[in-house]
């Protein structure tokens, strides 16, 4: 009786085994490569990064560099749009081969994904209500901030961000909060922060571009002080692909040097931000 | 009135203690609220001229308009038949609700052109996954129902096993697990089917407890009597237990469809483009999303309604017996 009963785990356990097969050397290269398809996790709520534009299909900056490296690769991109939360919880099991949505390098996402090509960099900055008395980073000791939950913006106010890529300029934390407040997007935080000064936030750290897009929008806001940091923002693939991450980097080094990617950033931000200035 | 008869009664609203007391009340309250500095401060400007100015009076003033109004109105609707009061009302707070979203000054164009695509892919995906989940979590409830009241032990402990973790854990997570965890299982299963899955297995699990209290309500006479002339199980089952445990099934199950249709919107986190993900992402880039928000606020109620309707047509029909 016992040994039967063995015998089933074993056999359970090797059933399973074999079900999940974590990702081999160029098995997701292999995957797209047959499938003629790359399937690409980003976000639907990151104007102007990636969002639904009047046509109600996917656009943005983020949008059209998978697109780039989908060509050079010789493969048509599918998008797939899962919370952010999903995404970085790692364990994508082949729903999706590569994510392309303004992913910074840290050290903690580093022993999940690896990051095969940096396309740009974004300041981040600190964001107040047009109303506030505060005029540097330093009046806003002890108040309320808000940021986009497990984001770089929350561990920069948490200082907790170690940003783990070559080439990413040295930040140092200017910012002393007395609470802080977490949301699932940025606009939700700019939505707490437009009802007043200090009603329910008394700053927002996240990217400059999205406090440039809000105030274009007329929302009551400014900018106040220099960018806190610059980040990087990479793909990300899982960890494993060596010859999938080699092809990324290939691609996206490529689209550095012919205009490709500074050309897209003029068209989406005006400016080129693919290097650090 | 549950049952209606021919007790004659004062209608309350016209006893003098009442109407005064509703009359203090209200007037007290909306005295309290500083009015003149609403938006009916503005309306009230030929009385008490500038509203930022006129202090006390102003608030007495505008307290005592509304509170005229309101106990007017609920005076004058006292006086007709039933049926009148119910349009009567309905039509009030929708007016006093359309007024509140007016207030947002919303972008209606906007929403006109957004309008077709939330409907075309929001509201089928939405109805899509709660129509499938339903299906199936009625079936679970069934099998579920039968395996509690059994007396087979075996079934009954899968079954109580069931109820107990899936009504015991917030559908979100099992959203979560269920998205995140079968790939660990080796099975990779898409968003759809793993939103469907949870749906069917929350709502699987309180439906079976629905279906078992009604089946229980019953009383146990008409089981033995049924038995005692010869019936079989699934015969007494059938023709004499469930039907009369239908009428006292159906109101809550009526419910559970509804909690479904709006509790689908939970899938929006695994990335499923219905009518809560779309609501959440059209206005995103130009910052309009107060606009999109009630558009998807306003499909899911007309949606729910539609099933209310639905529920009181199944309801009359079996309170037949009911009706004098």
């Amino acid at each position: 009786m016992k040994n039967s009963i063995r015998l089933i785990a074993l056999a359970t356990s090797l059933a399973l085994s074999s079900f999940a097969s974590p990702a081999n050397a160029g098995a997701v290269l292999d995957r797209v490569m047959e499938a003629k398809t790359l399937k690409v996790a980003t976000d639907a709520n990151w104007a102007p990064q990636s969002f639904l534009n009047e046509k109600n299909e996917l656009d943005g900056f983020d949008v059209d560099v998978a697109k780039e490296i989908g060509k050079r690769l010789g493969a048509e991109v599918e998008f797939i749009t899962p919370a952010w939360d999903i995404i970085t919880a790692g364990n994508w099991s082949g729903r999706w081969d590569m994510h392309v949505g303004s992913m910074t390098p840290t050290k903690a996402r580093a022993e999940m994904f690896s990051f095969p090509g940096i396309y740009y960099y974004t300041p981040a900055a600190v964001g107040v209500h047009k109303d506030s008395k505060a005029a540097t980073l330093a009046d806003l000791e002890g108040k309320v901030f808000g940021a986009t939950t497990s984001s770089t913006y929350e561990a920069y106010i948490k200082k907790d961000l170690t940003i783990d890529a070559e080439g990413a300029p040295p930040f140092e934390y200017q910012l002393n909060p007395g609470e802080i407040r977490s949301y699932e997007t940025s606009n939700t935080a700019l939505d707490d922060l437009r009802l007043g000064d200090g009603v329910r936030l008394d700053a927002v750290v996240s990217s400059l571009l999205s406090f440039n897009e809000a105030e274009k929008a007329g929302y009551p806001i400014k900018v106040i002080g220099d960018p806190v940091f610059y980040e990087p923002l990479s793909v990300a693939i899982e960890r494993g692909d060596d010859e999938f991450a080699a092809k990324i980097a290939e691609a996206v080094k490529a689209m550095h040097a012919d205009g490709t990617l500074s050309k897209l950033s003029q068209k989406w931000y005006s400016v080129d931000r693919t290097t650090v200035n | 009135m549950l049952y209606a008869d021919t007790v004659e009664a004062n209608v309350l609203v016209h006893k003098p203690w009442f109407v005064a007391a509703m009359f203090a009340a209200v007037f007290a309250i909306f005295f309290a609220i500083n009015l003149p500095e609403t938006a009916f401060g503005e309306l009230m400007r030929p009385v008490i001229g500038e509203p930022a100015e006129s202090g006390v009076y102003g608030r007495f003033a505008s307290a005592l308009v509304i509170a005229i109004i309101l106990t007017l109105n609920i005076v004058m609707i006292g006086f007709v038949p039933i049926h009148v009061q119910i349009g009567v009302v309905w039509i009030e707070l929708l007016v006093l609700f359309l007024a509140f979203f007016y207030t947002f000054q919303l972008d209606f164009p906007f929403i006109l052109q957004k309008l077709p695509f939330m409907i075309t892919q929001g509201v089928l995906t939405t109805l899509y996954v709660s129509a499938v989940s339903i299906v199936i979590a009625s079936v679970l409830a069934i099998l579920g129902a039968i395996a509690k009241l059994s007396s087979n032990g075996f079934a009954y402990a899968i079954a109580s096993f069931y109820t107990s973790f899936f009504r015991g854990l917030p559908l979100l997570m099992q959203v979560y697990l269920i998205y995140l965890g079968l790939p660990q299982l080796g099975f990779v299963v898409g968003a759809v089917p793993a939103g469907v899955l949870a749906l069917s297995l929350c709502y699987g699990a309180y439906m079976t407890e629905i279906f078992r209290a009604g089946i229980q309500s019953i009383d146990r006479g008409q089981w033995e009597a049924s038995r005692s002339i010869g019936f079989s199980f699934s015969l007494t089952m059938r023709k004499i237990i469930l039907p009369q445990a239908l009428p006292v099934i159906i109101p809550p199950t009526g419910n559970q469809f509804i909690a479904m249709l709006k509790d689908s919107s939970l899938v929006s986190v695994i990335g499923v483009w219905e009518l809560m993900f779309l609501a959440r992402t059209l206005g995103q880039k130009t910052f309009q999303h107060m606009e999109m928000l009630i558009s998807a606020a306003m499909i899911y109620w007309i949606l729910s309604i539609c099933l209310e309707l639905i529920q009181s047509r199944i309801e009359r029909h079996y309170g037949r017996s009911k009706v004098r």
